[in-house]
């Protein structure tokens, strides 16, 4: 009976899964039962089992201390600010690119704007500090030789979701521009064509065929961004506040970040699991109601 | 259109491209300058296109203590066994699960996509990691937690399912088992997304720092980055170890110097490697 089941017969095939389903299992499934610690009082000696059950205890906390609000508006802040901005800036870059007749120039300026994504994040919060430094940064530098006082940044918190935002923009953008990029050459060419014919002057064309001929890609892009925008950028803003600027957390102090330091800083094991669980749930509903509407917009594009 | 005004336009966007490049490349200069400049001069003048002269100091201090050279060697093993491993489970399950005959292939599939969907909070993740597995201060904590990506494992299989599978199908006829398949025959004709997957995969494992930042604490198993993200204190950390008294760290210019040796080899292979990357976000992005 077994021998002839599809488990026995294709076991070769099966025994090619399961690796990779094995680490899925050991680093994405096992942690999920722990999630319970979110209603317990963890202690070590007793482990995630047997700790005494607290019920909604640790979530008042992480209510009532006020850090979910604040890190709930920090972590969709930013990341509509990204969302927005970001797009706006690849499918200006992108149509602008498609315009540069000369071959070289076009392919220079593209490479150029893609090179940021290679970086690590540590490399850009270093990039951010040349900028921004209170002492010795460039814009300081400029604000001061023309006659202007230079800014704090590091000590003024409301600057910096703009600074993150922007930041991650102009590592990401080029990497968006060459999908932008993809889908404006796959425009018919005879679309164009008729409408020179009908006299169209160029920007007729870019305003009446290419931006319509781009909103699905647009659509589609941007909904997979709101899928994730309970997550913060975590890597960046790590490195970019260390364990020395604390006095940006006010407007960047995001989710993610809050997790880490919970759990690092101050071994605050139920405001860190409550936090992180939270951020589970809502990432969860998010990114099932964007991903429902991407499948009504377009099934192509759908994660799941 | 008239001629002229398309002439016009052609410049206006020309110099708008050059203005976005220069923004780009901008920090990439001025941290260079920097890491070649005297502490001194940014000390008194700040991070500046301009410093008052140029010397290798920073350079010097950094590659002359072990500490670079042993984060190059950690990284590096990282970034080759992590994506060796990486890509070929990734590839195989990928393979396996495009096969039409296999009848739970649906299933499994739903098994990959639900941590894409529910990412576990973190506070079990590190845990479990920290005192199931006992990877702490392992270098295993560095390669094994991002080991599988369900999203690269679905682009290798979408990309099975449009090569033919009277292609595997004829192998098998002829006695060879799905294994032997996957590797002569299916991986292949693979290579494109096989390409990607690898480039994306060591870029992934080349810039982490924050699986070090979790579970690393032990000195001689902290990757590059991780080094550059915690350089200043280490900078301190590298004068003491040569007796020089504490006066006069250079922290500022060993920071950039730092920073370039990390980048150098993404910024040498970059000609290389991008039109590859290019193609492979264009898969991507056909159905991702």
């Amino acid at each position: 009976m077994f021998r002839k089941s599809d488990l026995w017969k294709n076991r070769h095939l099966y025994l090619m899964i399961l690796p990779a389903a094995l680490v899925i299992f050991c680093f994405s499934y096992l942690p999920m039962p722990g999630s319970i610690i979110a209603f317990k009082d963890y202690n070590f000696s007793d482990g995630i089992w047997r700790s005494p059950w607290v019920g909604f205890d640790n979530f008042k906390f992480y209510f009532t201390s006020g850090y979910l609000w604040r890190t709930t508006k920090n972590t969709i802040c930013i990341n509509l600010l990204y969302i927005f901005f970001g797009t706006i800036s690849a499918v200006t870059f992108a149509i602008m690119l498609n315009e540069v007749r000369n071959k070289f120039a076009r392919k220079l300026y593209q490479n150029i704007m893609f090179l940021p994504y290679f970086l690590s994040m540590v490399v850009v919060a270093q990039f951010v500090e040349l900028l921004f430094s209170d002492r010795f940064g460039l814009i300081n530098n400029i604000l001061s030789r023309l006659g202007f006082n230079p800014v704090d940044w590091y000590i003024s918190p409301q600057y910096w979701r703009q600074i993150i935002a922007g930041t991650t923009i102009w590592k990401s953008v080029g990497y968006t521009v060459i999908i932008y990029l993809a889908a404006i050459t796959s425009i018919d060419n005879e679309l164009f064509e008729a409408s020179a014919l009908d006299g169209a002057k160029r920007w007729q064309e870019i305003y009446y065929i290419m931006i319509p001929m781009l909103v699905p890609t647009i659509v589609t892009l941007v909904l997979l961004e709101i899928g994730t925008i309970f997550f913060g950028n975590f890597q960046l803003i790590y490195a970019i506040v260390k364990n020395s600027h604390g006095a940006l957390y006010e407007t960047i102090d995001v989710i993610d970040t809050y997790v880490f330091r919970a759990l690092r800083d101050n071994v605050n094991f139920s405001a860190s699991s409550a936090a992180g669980l939270y951020q589970s749930v809502m990432g969860f509903i998010v990114v099932c109601g964007s991903n429902f509407l991407v499948k009504l917009y377009n099934k192509d594009y759908a994660l799941f | 259109m008239s001629r002229k005004g398309f002439s016009l336009s052609c410049i206006i966007i020309n110099i708008l491209m050059i203005l976005v490049s220069a923004s780009t490349l901008l920090p990439f200069l001025l941290a260079l300058v920097v890491s070649f400049s005297d502490e001194r001069s940014v000390l008194l003048k700040g991070y500046t296109f301009t410093p008052d002269y140029l010397t290798l100091e920073a350079y010097k201090f950094v590659l002359s203590d072990k500490l670079i050279y042993n984060a190059y060697a950690v990284t590096i093993f990282v970034t080759v066994v992590g994506t060796t491993i990486s890509v070929f489970i990734c590839s195989m399950a990928g393979y396996a699960m495009s096969v039409q005959k296999l009848k739970h292939r649906n299933k499994f599939a739903m098994y990959f996509y639900i941590p894409m969907v529910f990412q576990v909070s973190l506070v079990p993740w590190y845990l479990v990691i920290s005192q199931v597995f006992m990877l702490k201060n392992t270098i295993l904590a560095l390669i094994l937690p991002i080991l599988v990506s369900p999203f690269n494992l679905f682009l290798v299989r979408n990309y099975f399912k449009s090569i033919p599978a009277s292609m595997a199908e004829s192998a098998e006829i002829d006695g060879a088992t799905p294994f032997t398949t996957f590797v002569k025959i299916m991986l292949p004709l693979a290579k494109p997304i096989i390409a990607t997957i690898t480039l994306f995969i060591s870029l992934r494992y080349w810039n982490d720092y924050v699986l070090a930042l979790w579970f690393v604490e032990k000195k001689e198993i902290q990757p590059v980055q991780f080094i550059l993200f915690k350089i200043r204190s280490l900078v301190q950390y590298m004068q003491s170890n040569r007796h020089r008294g504490s006066q006069n760290i250079p922290s500022e210019t060993v920071q950039m110097a730092t920073l370039f040796v990390t980048i150098g080899p993404i910024i040498l292979l970059y000609p290389f490697l991008q039109k590859y990357f290019i193609k492979g976000i264009m898969i991507g992005a056909v159905k991702g």
